[in-house]
């Protein structure tokens, strides 16, 4: 049974809401990568492989980008969901984005989020049902304590380019609870950005 | 009161003569006159020639002053004179020629500093009472604000003055330098339509000028030696007065942007602009458009009163002399460089 | 006039308050409606929400300006938007106290940074120079707090210009006093009535700012937040000195940037200035 949290997210249309669902111990990744590979449009949703992700907020920030840029008609991916994975990226390589943000078939922790939008609206009660059967992991609460647990704090560092020396002056090792806040933040930034560096 | 006042800082010679009724009642102008020295197209004035220049109108322009205001010297009851800043040997020539009327008339010197004399003026004229004031002109870019006895400079040109870069830029394209060259330039852009991609220089509160007058400069040597250089958007053709509107859009969204922001910072929903410059018509309107958006109004003079004049020294030196600022003999000096914020601007609280 | 959680700034025009102010992505409803905390020249400050309603954020929305030429206008709202976003985030990598960057959408005109509490030094400032003057306090006695506050200010800068970012925009109304962390009060007192000027300062309004290390930029930069103080505190300009100090201290090279300031200084007296 999926612990599905319905969020509404401040400052988007009412119209569009979100759906997230949170797993371990995954057991079917292949298979749920080779659905979206195919353009399986049962299973259109955002997965993500929870390991790259620190915190509630990142992932929702990724939403709200992608579900801007849809309202804006501006997405550069295949739909919004497939946006949802290419906006935790620090860059504009797309491809890269789903390899590393997407889920790959050695995934075991899944986030999975689903739009409901004017135009494909989808039911917390549908969704939940149709989840537990194509998901096949243990369904866990949607909370930074959760995530917590999941993150691989060396691959989102190398992704993010956080390991900067000298920053702050503060010894990089993210377990404290105010060093995780200070990595969301960085992360936040260079999401915000996506490769307009400079 | 009434005071007589003598202008020549740059090229403009500007002798006025304003009366002071007395306190509640507004000045009124009694005279105000001006013959403005221009160099042929592609050069600008130097001061040796404008100095020469100054020297041979001065005592025609006074005689001419003083008949059409009605007054003789036993009326004037001061001899007000711009002490800077601007060109030295045109400066030197109307101190001198103010020294003479002092000794001649036996009637004691005012020096007034040009920048304050367009400001006063303004006001008076305006009736804006402590509006943020850009003064814009050939030799000067500032974004006044009064504060405490002073005219303190919030913003300025870093390098070259707004309308220094419009005048260089005039004699890039050679075009005529009458009645000016900034002017012109203005005409000439009312005919462009293309906006160009130039160099928008603003830091914090000032600007900066020479990099888009290089840049400018190359893109008239560009279309001269290219006349078919096309628009990329719109395939039109190129023309000088393309790059007038595009300078123009650009120079004045600066100062625009900075005087905005002086307003922002001191809480003020006015601006008056003074100086040559500001007899431009899109800087007006396009500051209208700023002071209104913001809730305020836009102050300006017109011509008589915005280029370089008499009046406004005479009107300034009276409102000083009148809190008892004298200028003895031995100290009416002139001076290039006379920052604005270094008068002590007494008649205000 | 204690320090309260209120809008730094009050709301400076009412008239500009329309629905045309308001960037679209506020016209969509959320817990709490958008909260106008200050117009400034460029751009508009909205107290809000980001994501959640739990999460206040600074929106900050250029919005077009009606009298610049319209291509003029879109190229210098997108440039500014991720110029300045690009040296908030690279600021605040290296440790240097400005908010951090949520979201930004070049195109329409918005930013999104991490909300600040507190106020700014502007209003603080002439707060504590009100106080001083009803209290008849002479000028030039019991001014520690002024001077550890200067100091703080030159070392924040310090910091700032030590990562290579240049403010260009260095007033008073672009430092922030946020109240210190709990626990954390590195040795200053908090007295009733005074502390005023205490807090954490906080960078902020990087509109302007650009990615350089060269002398004559940080020089004026310092130069800029001189005038700032001579222009609107000049009661406070006498103190000028300690804030140097402290950023002549703050980095390598520090010094060096002192002695162009002078230079920027006589400059900005010896500009020719014709007609």
């Amino acid at each position: 049974m999926a612990l599905l949290q319905t969020v509404q997210l401040e400052h988007l249309p009412q119209s569009h809401s979100i759906h997230i669902a949170l797993y371990r111990n995954l057991q079917n990744a292949a298979f749920l990568q080779q659905q979206l590979l195919e353009g399986n449009t049962d299973y259109e949703y955002a997965l993500i492989d929870a390991s790259v992700i620190v915190s509630k907020i990142h992932a929702l920030a990724a939403v709200y980008r992608a579900v801007n840029d849809l309202l804006a008609n501006r997405l550069r991916s295949r739909n919004v969901h497939s946006e949802i994975v290419f906006s935790l990226s620090p860059n504009n390589n797309i491809s890269e984005s789903f390899r590393r943000f997407g889920i790959q078939p050695t995934t075991t922790s899944l986030l999975l989020i689903k739009v409901s939008t004017p135009t494909s609206e989808t039911s917390p009660s549908d969704l939940s049902s149709r989840l537990s059967t194509q998901i096949q992991g243990d369904a866990v609460p949607f909370t930074d304590e959760e995530i917590g647990t999941m993150t691989d704090l060396g691959r989102v560092r190398k992704i993010y380019k956080l390991n900067v020396p000298g920053g702050g002056g503060k010894k990089k090792d993210g377990n404290t609870a105010e060093e995780r806040r200070e990595m969301e933040m960085l992360i936040l930034g260079a999401m915000a950005l996506r490769g307009a560096t400079n | 009161m009434i005071a007589i006042g003598l202008e020549g800082s740059a090229n403009k010679l500007g002798v006025g003569i304003i009366s002071h009724p007395g306190p509640g009642k507004p000045a009124q102008v009694l005279s105000n006159i001006r013959d403005t020295f221009n160099a042929p197209p592609g050069e600008g004035f130097l001061p040796k020639d404008t100095a020469k220049h100054h020297r041979s109108w001065f005592v025609r322009l006074v005689k001419q002053a003083m008949i059409e205001a009605k007054v003789s010297t036993r009326d004037i009851d001061c001899i007000c004179y711009t002490k800077g800043p601007g060109m030295g040997a045109p400066l030197q020539s109307v101190a001198v020629g103010a020294r003479m009327l002092s000794l001649l008339w036996e009637k004691e010197l005012v020096g007034v500093n040009h920048c304050v004399g367009h400001i006063e003026m303004g006001r008076e004229i305006t009736g804006a009472h402590n509006p943020v004031v850009l003064y814009v002109s050939g030799g000067n870019t500032q974004v006044i604000a009064y504060a405490e006895q002073r005219y303190r400079i919030f913003g300025e040109a870093l390098d070259i003055a707004v309308g220094n870069c419009l005048d260089r830029f005039a004699r890039t394209l050679e075009i005529s330098n009458d009645p000016a060259p900034g002017y012109n330039i203005e005409q000439l852009a009312k005919k462009g339509k293309v906006l160009l991609d130039l160099p928008y220089a603003v830091k914090g509160m000032d600007c900066s000028f020479s990099g888009i007058l290089a840049c400018i400069d190359i893109l008239a040597a560009d279309l001269k030696a290219n006349p078919n250089w096309r628009d990329p958007i719109t395939n039109e053709v190129i023309t000088t007065a393309d790059l007038c509107f595009s300078l123009q859009e650009t120079v004045y969204a600066m100062l625009v942007e900075i005087t905005e922001r002086a307003m922002a910072h001191v809480g003020s929903s006015q601006v008056l602009i003074v100086g040559g410059v500001g007899s431009n018509e899109r800087l007006q309107q396009m500051m209208g458009l700023m002071a209104r958006d913001r809730g305020g109004s836009v102050f300006a003079t017109d011509e008589r009163f915005c280029i370089d004049n008499g009046i406004m020294i005479a009107h300034a030196g009276l409102v000083a002399y009148k809190t008892g600022f004298r200028t003895p003999l031995e100290e009416s000096t002139c001076t290039q460089r006379f920052r604005t914020d270094e008068v002590f601007v007494n008649w205000r609280d | 006039m204690e320090t309260p959680t209120v809008p730094p700034e009050p709301i400076v025009s009412q008239t500009s308050s329309t629905p045309a102010n308001l960037p679209q992505i506020l016209t969509y409803p959320s817990k709490t409606p958008p909260q106008l905390i200050t117009q400034g020249a460029e751009a508009l400050l909205y107290k809000s929400t980001y994501l959640l309603p739990t999460l206040p954020c600074a929106l900050k929305y250029r919005p077009s300006k009606p009298y610049r030429h319209p291509i003029l206008d879109v190229r210098l709202t997108k440039h500014r938007i991720l110029a300045e976003a690009r040296v908030l985030v690279k600021c605040r990598k290296e440790g240097v106290p400005v908010p951090a960057v949520y979201a930004l959408d070049e195109s329409k005109g918005w930013l999104c940074i991490e909300w600040i509490e507190g106020e700014v030094v502007r209003i603080r400032l002439n707060e504590w120079l009100r106080r001083r003057k009803e209290a008849g306090t002479e000028e030039g006695s019991e001014e520690e707090e002024l001077v550890d506050l200067m100091g703080r200010i030159g070392s924040a800068v310090g910091k700032m210009h030590g990562v290579g970012i240049v403010h260009g925009d260095l007033t008073t109304s672009n430092l922030m006093l946020r109240p210190w962390a709990k626990g954390v009060m590195n040795g200053h007192s908090s007295e009733d009535g005074k502390g005023i000027l205490e807090g954490e300062i906080v960078l902020i309004d990087f509109g302007l700012a650009s990615q350089s290390t060269a002398d004559e930029d940080r020089a004026v930069d310092l130069y800029v937040l001189e005038r700032a103080f001579g222009s609107t505190h000049p009661r406070a300009e006498s103190l000028l000195k300690e804030m140097l100090t402290a950023y002549g201290k703050s980095f390598k090279g520090a010094n060096v940037v002192l002695k162009k300031l002078e230079d920027v200084r006589m400059r900005g007296r010896k500009r020719s200035m014709l007609g």
